[in-house]
Parts: structure tokens; sequence; C-alpha cells
């Protein structure tokens, strides 16, 4: 039928990948959509518990008090480093957070089905949203690290601003790896519980627990481990949280940092908006 | 009733179906027999095909509301979400206006979040910004007559409470071009009425209508024109009481 008639221009064809452009901004006209998403799931994370919101700090303390125990004390993993409890807040956090920040994005597709059924808006505020929430909730998290790192003896200094490019850096790349993740993980549902076994394997190989330099002499595998964005994200806040570690290549790491920051997000975003039209098939 | 051919021009059109088809996969739930797994080395897929939309044709114009009718299963949800560009199409097009609004019953936006901030969440994905929807809040707080629970979580209200909502939140955009599936049958009668005014305002302002029914009485009530889908195929197309005649004749041949 319509082969024959031509389709008048006021008529536009619904699906399909939209282009680079015009995705970004429909994106950019309803970001307070994804802002609105992700503050409304933080509010009601914790109704339901007794101490509310409080998890949000009391979470992170736990789990440092864990990993100090098992590692430190009895593993004694602290080689090398004088604050180990710092070293490890940090680590923890900061990996925790890439972590994860990936893993909601991921997930974020199948976890709002019900949205995509009955809205059409460009899918990739839902990634947004979910990281987006994760770095607010790292924000209270973040208020616990410092204190710790206070409470250990480290001197506030001005290198501490520092730290806010380094956790900027963090939360791009985490953005355009929940895009990818988000976009496999509707093709492979499988691949979400696969997912958390690899970031276990990368927490074990990107110094979290113990000082990389400390425990490897080879100068080809340290050079090796700035290839390794989560190690790099994680030693560049401790580089200006700690006066007390001294590490190297720190040029190196900002440079893998931002590499991998920017790399992550654009092709994250090509490869996310590559399936736009497939999400919400269920 | 063959569906007729339509002669006119597009001019006036505001969506229009071009041999569209949807395929999707639904996994089975059942475990492969031993036999299988053997007669079959290799790849066997667990799940099946359902051609839900079988190459429907259709323009739809200014001010008309279109009425959907057919058995359980016969593609008009399918076709609706095609349209509203929620699905994805396996064959053909779809070409519309603007971007078309689907209200669905199933549809729940966030479970957790109160019927306040879903409106807020739904204005956002709809496009419109933060002001234009506190601006418009109240009126469509009134619309869904639920001022008492509208800051409690979605997840405590009725199907008809939420029907309510998901429409007074679709239509405060003003779409010109509204779907509407099973969404008003669960309301109660003065709900009903109020979504009916509604309906023949946004008619009047030159929209399109979908209204997926299977109560005939509202078809013929509401919609200037019928369709009768069957296995997901067009089998009729025209005045509202001629098709649900056609349809219920048919019905009662079985």
């Amino acid at each position: 039928m319509a082969q024959q008639m031509d389709i008048p221009p006021h008529l536009r064809r619904l699906g399909g990948t939209p282009s680079l452009r015009t995705y970004l901004a429909s994106i950019w006209s309803r970001r307070h959509f994804a802002w609105s998403v992700a503050r409304g799931e933080i509010r009601t994370q914790h109704l339901d518990t007794a101490l509310g919101n409080l998890w949000h700090l009391i979470n992170p303390l736990l789990l440092i008090g864990v990993y100090y125990l098992v590692f430190g004390l009895i593993l004694g993993t602290d080689r090398g480093v004088d604050n180990f409890v710092a070293f490890l807040g940090i680590g923890i956090f900061t990996f925790n957070y890439t972590q994860k920040a990936i893993l909601s994005g991921g997930r974020t597709l199948a976890s709002n089905v019900g949205l995509i059924r009955s809205l059409q808006f460009p899918r990739a505020l839902l990634p947004m949203s979910s990281v987006l929430r994760e770095t607010m909730a790292f924000a209270s998290a973040a208020v616990v690290m410092i204190a710790v790192v206070l409470f250990t003896g480290e001197p506030i200094t001005w290198r501490w601003v520092l730290v806010l490019p380094a956790f900027a850096l963090a939360a791009v790349f985490s953005l355009g790896f929940a895009f990818i993740a988000a976009r496999l993980a509707d093709k492979f549902r499988d691949l979400l519980n696969v997912l958390p076994f690899l970031f276990r394997i990368a927490f074990y190989l990107s110094g979290v627990l113990y000082s990389v330099e400390a425990f490897l002499d080879d100068p080809a595998i340290l050079r090796i481990m700035l290839a390794n964005p989560f190690y790099v994200y994680v030693s560049l806040p401790r580089e200006y949280l700690m006066v007390s570690l001294d590490q190297d290549a720190i040029g190196w790491m900002w440079l893998s940092g931002v590499a991998w920051a920017a790399g992550g997000l654009i092709v994250g975003l090509l490869v996310f908006r590559g399936g736009e039209h497939e999400y919400g098939r269920g | 009733m063959e569906p007729e051919v339509d002669t006119r021009g597009l001019d006036d059109a505001t969506v229009v179906l071009d041999g569209v088809h949807v395929t999707y996969r639904v996994y089975e739930d059942r475990r492969p027999r031993l036999r299988e797994v053997f007669a079959q080395r290799g790849h066997r897929p667990s799940y099946r095909e359902i051609k839900a939309v079988r190459g429907v044709d259709l323009v739809a114009r200014q001010g008309e509301s279109i009425g959907l009718i057919g058995h359980n299963g016969s593609g008009k949800s399918t076709l609706m979400q095609a349209v509203a560009g929620l699905l994805p199409v396996t064959a053909g097009a779809v070409y519309a206006s603007s971007q078309p609004s689907l209200l669905g019953v199933s549809a729940a936006l966030q479970p957790n979040a109160s019927g306040r901030r879903n409106i807020v969440l739904g204005g956002l994905a709809l496009g419109m910004t933060r002001a234009e929807i506190d601006e418009r809040m109240d009126e469509v707080i009134r619309f869904t007559g639920l001022a008492d629970s509208i800051d409690l979580p979605l997840r405590t209200y009725s199907s008809g409470m939420r029907a309510r909502l998901h429409f007074a939140i679709a239509t405060s955009v003003e779409p010109e071009i509204l779907l509407i599936d099973e969404a008003l049958s669960v309301g109660d009668e003065a709900f009903r009425r109020r979504s009916g005014r509604r309906i023949k305002e946004l008619r009047r302002r030159a929209g399109t209508i979908f209204l997926v029914s299977h109560s005939m009485e509202s078809i013929i009530d509401t919609c200037s024109r019928c369709i009768w889908l069957d296995h997901g195929e067009l089998r009729a197309d025209g005045h509202p009481k001629a098709v649900v005649e056609q349809y219920r004749a048919s019905i009662e041949e079985e």
C-alpha cells in the first residue's frame, strides 16, 4: 500500500536507530528524568528498615571492618603499607562504586521493563540514572571514607582536591561500561550471572586489598597494571588522600584513567544506541 | 466486509502502518525430553516464535477514534505497542505524525514511588519540564480523583486507581495520538465518564485515538471506526456497528 504512496513529510518513521545528534539532544532534554528516577530510588531503598538511610553509612563501615579483620590481621596482606585501614577503605569504596554502578546499569533494562513498555523515552536515561544513583550513594559512603582516612592519622592537604577529578573519571568510566553491560545483558540475560564473578576477579587483581608495588617487583607487570582501569581508579584517590603512601607513575595513571573514561563513554554510548529499538522485547 | 482500499491521500494521516509484522520469542517453560536432546544434536531452540501481528496495513486520520476488537491473543495489544514504538516491528514500518502515547493496564511506572512522584516521572519521561509538571500537578491529581492516596506508594493502588493515574499522566501532555489498551475497563463509572469526555476533547483537537476493548458497547459509543484483528491479521475495517455485528456473528458460528 504505502510503498506506492509517498509518505508525506509530516509522518516520521518510528523505531530504528536514531542519529547520534537527535539521540543526544533527546537525552539532554529529558535529563531531569534520569535525575528524578535516581533520587526516588535512593529515597525508597531503605524505607522499610529501622535505621533507614543510615545504612548508606553503616554498610561501608562494616565492610572495612570485615576486610581489615580477614586481610590485615589474619592473612597479613598489609605489607608495604603504613596506614592499611585507610588504604583498604579507599580501595574498597572506590572499587565497589564502579562495580555497583556498572552492575546496576547492566540490570537496569530488565528491572525497568514496566517503564520501557509504557513510555517512549531515550533508553540511555536508564543506565544513566542507575549510575547517578550509585554516585549519590557513593557520596555518603565517601563521607565515611574521609572520616576513616582522617581518623587513621592522614593530614588534610591541598592535594585532596585532586580526588574529585579522579572520582569523576571513575564515574564516566562506569557510565560507559554500564551502557555496554546493559546492551549485552539485554541480549544475553545470562551475563548478569557471570558479571559478579568477573568483578570478583578484577577485585583481587587490582590491588584493592594489597599494595601492588609491594608485592610485585617486575616492572613489566607494573606497567601492565597501568592499563587496568580498576587499579588506576583505586590508586589515584589513594595517592592524594594518603601522605604515607608512595606510588610511582602517577602521570601514566592519569593518562590511563582519562583514556578509559573517554573511550568507555564513547564506545558505550554508540553500542547502547545501536540497540535502542530492541529494548523491552523482554 | 473486505477492508476497503483507501484512495485518499495521506495529508491528514496521523498513523500509517505499512505491512507491519511483529514476531517475538517466548521461551518455553518445558524441559526437553531426553530423546529430543539426542535426536537433535547441537542447537535446539527452546523458544517459540509467536507471529502476533502479520502484515497489517492501516491509515489513521485526524479526528478518528478507532476501536480494536478481536479474541484474546489476536494481536491487539502487540499492535498497539508497535504503533507506540515500544515493540520493534519485525517487518514493515510504522509512520506517525508525532510520538503516540500508550495507556495499558499492565504498565507499572515505579511501584515503590508515590502517585505524585509517578506523575512527575511520567511527565518528565514524556518530555515535560519540571515547571510545566508543577503547574499541572493539581489539575492532574483532581482528574485522577485520588487526592487522598496520591502520596502512597503506587504498589498499594488497585488496578482501577493505577489506570486513573496512568490515564491522567498520559493525557496531561495532550498527545496527538493516544493508544488506550483496555485501560479504561478497570475504572469505575465516574472515571469512565471523565475519560470519555477527555477522549472527545482530544478528537476535537484533531487527535487520533485507538481504543482496545472487549466491551462492544464502549466501542460503538466512543469510536468512529472499528477494526477487527483475527490471528494477527486485519479481518474487517469499517463502521463500528457493522464490524461488531460481523465479529459477533463469527463468535456464534464457533
